[in-house]
């Protein structure tokens, strides 16, 4: 090496007079000015009723009723027979726009050339509505990168279960995205009568605070999607294979256990599960959410609670007893097709996987069939079922849009919002006759290749923005069998504590429930003991649950005085 | 012989010999004399500017409450309150001592294997056979953590290519690659398959540069393969060995990311959670925000400042040159 001339910076002096000035003066900066305390992430609570700016509900007129009449949310109505499509718009609107939204997209996404897309920039009357798919499996993590670089084109869609993993979804909604207020509020029946048929619930729900601290400065900021109701979740048995080894469809956690015990068999490769972690501390009478219940005057976390060890030796009984798939740990298993070859008896997923077996088993030649366990519960305990609690959605726009466009862009959701039996619901949910469906024999759409991968995405156009009402569509015996399922769940769906309210909950807590999560997975996983439970549970309480029981419960009593 | 002939005049006898003082350049004198060697800096100073040190200067949000949807100035300071958040914070220490340990083992298995490799490639005297060796132990460098991590899944997983042909035999899955236990071994059979090629082609670089007179010489003298490793490839690649030992010490706290996040599910955080996943985990995709993101970034930034003073320091009194020269 070159011997370096006196007058180089690069001597060890000089590195270290550098590194010196570096660090004091990182140091002194702060020293030097009064410092207050970190305030960010603190939590918030929003109440969601009983606002005089909401867009006035006038309703819409269905085109035809249904034929299964259920008791909405948790229990919605269904059609048995596919009706004559009508037009929901009379007046479609002339316009030019092109928006670019940022949507999630579990698998594949289809071309933008599709002719999918071009029918209903032509159908909305000329609004061009350009879909940015990202991973949904990534999206509600990273979504918070794009928001704070203001990247994510002219708005952004996202699932209420999504929100949680923003540090301050509250402060990025009221700095980032379109205040609709102004535009929305009244009756707005005229220019589009379908966001007016909207439930105000739903409206209600896509309102935030731009002070968190001051009611009276709530406003609209999201534009709502369908309010689906009932169960999300299910976990699918293969009826098929349980009828071929002469087993009974389990109706408790211990039939369920006997079941799973009979059917695996670990060296010739088939176990009765694949993931278990989201929907069975139901079975075990836990709640949802963010995991408070109001227990004996307090509120109470999940991981408080005795059911809780109990959850957790259910699951490490069947990853000891090697009932459950080895690699499933990894968390790269597509469960879906274990469950379609039959390598897994019992798959845990949405609801759409009901429908979703059939259209993948019949367009792959598989046979087999499925059905989702009914309300399970361990111990003689009542069930508990998880049921949809808010509005699905809401799709943001960015702030620095003009109000012409978000008025166009308000054209397009109008025309998003037709219910089923309108020539606008078919487009969207079916698509193009001849390329993406046609008539089956008992006249139901049915799918063609490419409609099962353009039209059947889960999230698309015709998520954009809610239906006016949500039925149960679909073959006529899908459509029985899911209003029959509904029926019986309703009675055990989980009320919601917090009705009215949306309580974000500290950055803090959300971090510690994270690890609390890890750690459960520890435990499920054999890689922790069980006895390692009151630990875990005090490190939680210690690191932002303790804090986030007063936050929730000056929410609680907000709400119920 | 010619008189060698000079065109300075004569000094004339008794007259005393001048000492010139060259006067030191001004910075005007300088500028105007070098500016086309800083105009060619310009680029590469834009970049060092744009993409490293106004990134750095952003470190200061780690003394703020920092929101990116406040304008820079509203954004309170709030000391090291982040630093405290950071310290107390219960998974910190752990990801901490996680940390040390893969880059210790990194350090006491890797390192010299990437030596040894080197120098049995060296002591290799077929060109073609060399050349195949060395295309074997230098090709998985290029793969990604993805390729690596599914390989090592997909041949000794719960249900990879041997756990199976176990089975058939009657055996049992193995769980190497879900078993935290046995992490530190999985981590070094992947460092080992990636990274140690990448290793040796350095200390290769390093030994071609040693005269090989000085072999020759010492075979003469009757020195035997091992007295000629020992006295003369050895001290011969020994400020590189040093050179990359001290910028290793400056980056122990940085092991990786890709390969801990990838297994992370498979063995579990507790096994997996490194300083850098830790960052990421809790503010990049977590709730914890930028500013305690900025404070563990800065956290391992000055402890490895410090760490490559600390070592070249020692190199220096060892007598190594360390990575500057000593004034």
């Amino acid at each position: 090496m070159a011997t370096p001339s006196d007058g180089s910076i690069f001597r060890r002096r000089s590195l270290f007079k550098a590194a010196g000035l570096g660090i004091a003066g990182a140091a002194g900066l702060p020293v030097i000015a009064a410092c207050s305390d970190i305030e960010t992430g603190s939590g918030s609570s929003q109440e969601t009723s009983g606002f005089d700016f909401l867009p006035e509900y006038k309703e819409w007129p269905l085109p035809v009723e249904p034929d299964l009449i259920g008791e909405p949310p948790n229990h919605p109505s269904g059609f048995t027979t596919y009706p004559e499509p009508v037009p929901a718009i009379e007046n479609v609107p002339s316009n030019s726009g092109t928006f670019e939204i940022t949507v999630p997209m579990w698998g594949e996404a289809p071309s933008p050339s599709e002719p999918y897309f071009a029918a209903i920039t032509e159908a909305c009357g000329g609004t061009q509505v350009n879909l940015r798919q990202a991973d949904g499996m990534t999206y509600a993590e990273t979504s918070v990168q794009w928001l704070n670089a203001n990247e994510f084109g002219d708005g952004i869609m996202f699932f209420s279960w999504m929100t949680g993993s923003n540090p301050n979804f509250q402060e990025t909604v009221v700095n980032t995205f379109y205040d609709l207020t102004d535009i929305v509020k009244g009756d707005i029946s005229e220019r589009w009568p379908l966001l007016a048929g909207l439930p105000t619930a739903s409206w209600g729900q896509s309102v935030w605070s731009t002070d968190p601290k001051d009611p009276d400065s709530a406003r609209v900021f999201g534009i709502p999607g369908s309010f689906s109701g009932g169960p999300g979740n299910a976990v699918f048995a293969r009826t098929d294979l349980l009828e071929a080894d002469g087993l009974a469809m389990p109706t408790t956690v211990e039939e369920l256990l006997e079941v799973a015990r009979a059917w695996s068999d670990d060296a010739g490769g088939r176990w009765a599960f694949g993931g278990l972690d989201y929907l069975t501390p139901s079975w075990f009478g836990l709640a949802s959410a963010d995991g408070w219940a109001y227990i004996d005057g307090k509120l109470v976390h999940n991981c408080e609670r005795p059911e809780y060890t109990e959850w957790l030796e259910f699951r490490r009984t069947v990853w000891d007893e090697k009932l459950v798939h080895p690699d499933i740990p990894s968390g790269t298993l597509d469960g879906q097709a274990l469950h379609k070859a039959g390598t897994i008896l019992f798959q845990l997923d949405g609801i759409s996987w009901w429908q979703g077996f059939v259209d993948q088993a019949a367009a792959e030649g598989l046979t087999g069939s499925i059905a989702p366990l009914g309300a399970l519960s361990a111990k003689g305990r009542e069930p508990l079922v998880y049921v949809n609690q808010s509005v699905d959605s809401w799709t943001f726009l960015r702030k620095d849009l003009s109000k012409e466009q978000v008025e166009e862009f308000l054209d397009f959701c109008n025309f998003a919002s037709a219910p089923f039996g309108t020539t606008e619901y078919e487009l969207l949910n079916y698509g193009v006759e001849g390329t993406d469906f046609n008539y089956g024999p008992d006249g139901v759409p049915v799918y063609t290749a490419s409609g099962a991968k353009v039209v059947q995405a889960p999230v698309n156009h015709k998520t954009i923005s809610g239906h006016v009402q949500q039925f149960i569509t679909g073959t006529p015996d899908m459509v029985q069998a899911r209003f029959e399922y509904n029926a019986a769940l309703k009675d055990f769906a989980e009320v919601n504590i917090f009705e009215g309210m949306r309580v974000e909950g500290p950055a803090d807590f959300k971090s510690a429930a994270q690890v609390l999560n890890d750690q459960q997975n520890d435990i499920a996983y054999g890689r922790a003991e069980l006895s390692t439970i009151p630990d875990m549970v005090q490190t939680f309480l210690d690191n932002g649950g303790e804090a986030a029981r007063e936050h929730y419960t000056a929410a609680y009593d907000k709400l119920h005085g | 012989m010619a008189a060698l002939q000079t065109s300075a005049p004569p000094a004339s006898p008794g007259q005393e010999r001048r000492v010139i003082v060259r006067r030191k350049r001004t910075v005007a004198q300088r500028f105007r004399s070098d500016w086309p060697l800083l105009l060619m800096t310009l680029p590469a100073m834009a970049q060092l500017a744009v993409f490293f040190y106004w990134p750095s200067a952003w470190n200061i949000i780690a003394f703020m409450d920092y929101s990116p949807h406040r304008a820079f100035w509203d954004n309170p300071l709030v000391g090291f309150a982040w630093f405290e958040r950071l310290f107390a914070n219960p998974y910190f220490t752990p990801a901490l001592l996680n940390t040390l340990k893969y880059s210790f083992a990194n350090l006491l298995f890797l390192f010299p294997l990437s030596i040894i490799l080197a120098l049995v490639m060296h002591s290799v005297v077929s060109t073609k056979v060399r050349s195949v060796f060395q295309s074997i132990v230098y090709l998985p460098y290029f793969f990604s953590w993805v390729l690596v991590v599914t390989v090592f899944v997909q041949t000794l997983g719960s249900d990879g290519l041997v756990s199976n042909w176990l089975l058939g035999l009657g055996g049992d899955r193995l769980s190497f690659t879900s078993n935290p236990d046995t992490f530190l071994f999985l981590a070094w059979l992947q460092w080992a398959w990636k990274d140690a090629g990448w290793g040796m082609i350095i200390f290769l670089a390093a030994l071609a540069s040693i005269n090989p007179s000085l072999y020759e010489a010492a075979a003469v003298d009757g020195a035997s393969r091992w007295r000629r490793m020992w006295h003369i490839t050895l001290p011969g690649i020994r400020p590189v060995i040093v050179l990359l030992l001290i910028l290793h010490i400056g980056g122990i706290l940085t092991v990786g990311f890709e390969q801990y996040q990838l297994q992370r599910d498979a063995i579990g955080y507790q096994t997996t959670e490194v300083l850098d996943t830790f960052i990421y985990y809790r503010s990049v995709i977590g709730t914890e925000g930028p500013s305690f993101g900025t404070a563990a970034g800065l956290f391992k930034g000055v402890i490895g400042l410090i760490l490559v003073l600390v070592a070249n320091n020692v190199a220096h009194r060892l007598g190594e040159q360390g990575i500057y020269q000593k004034s």
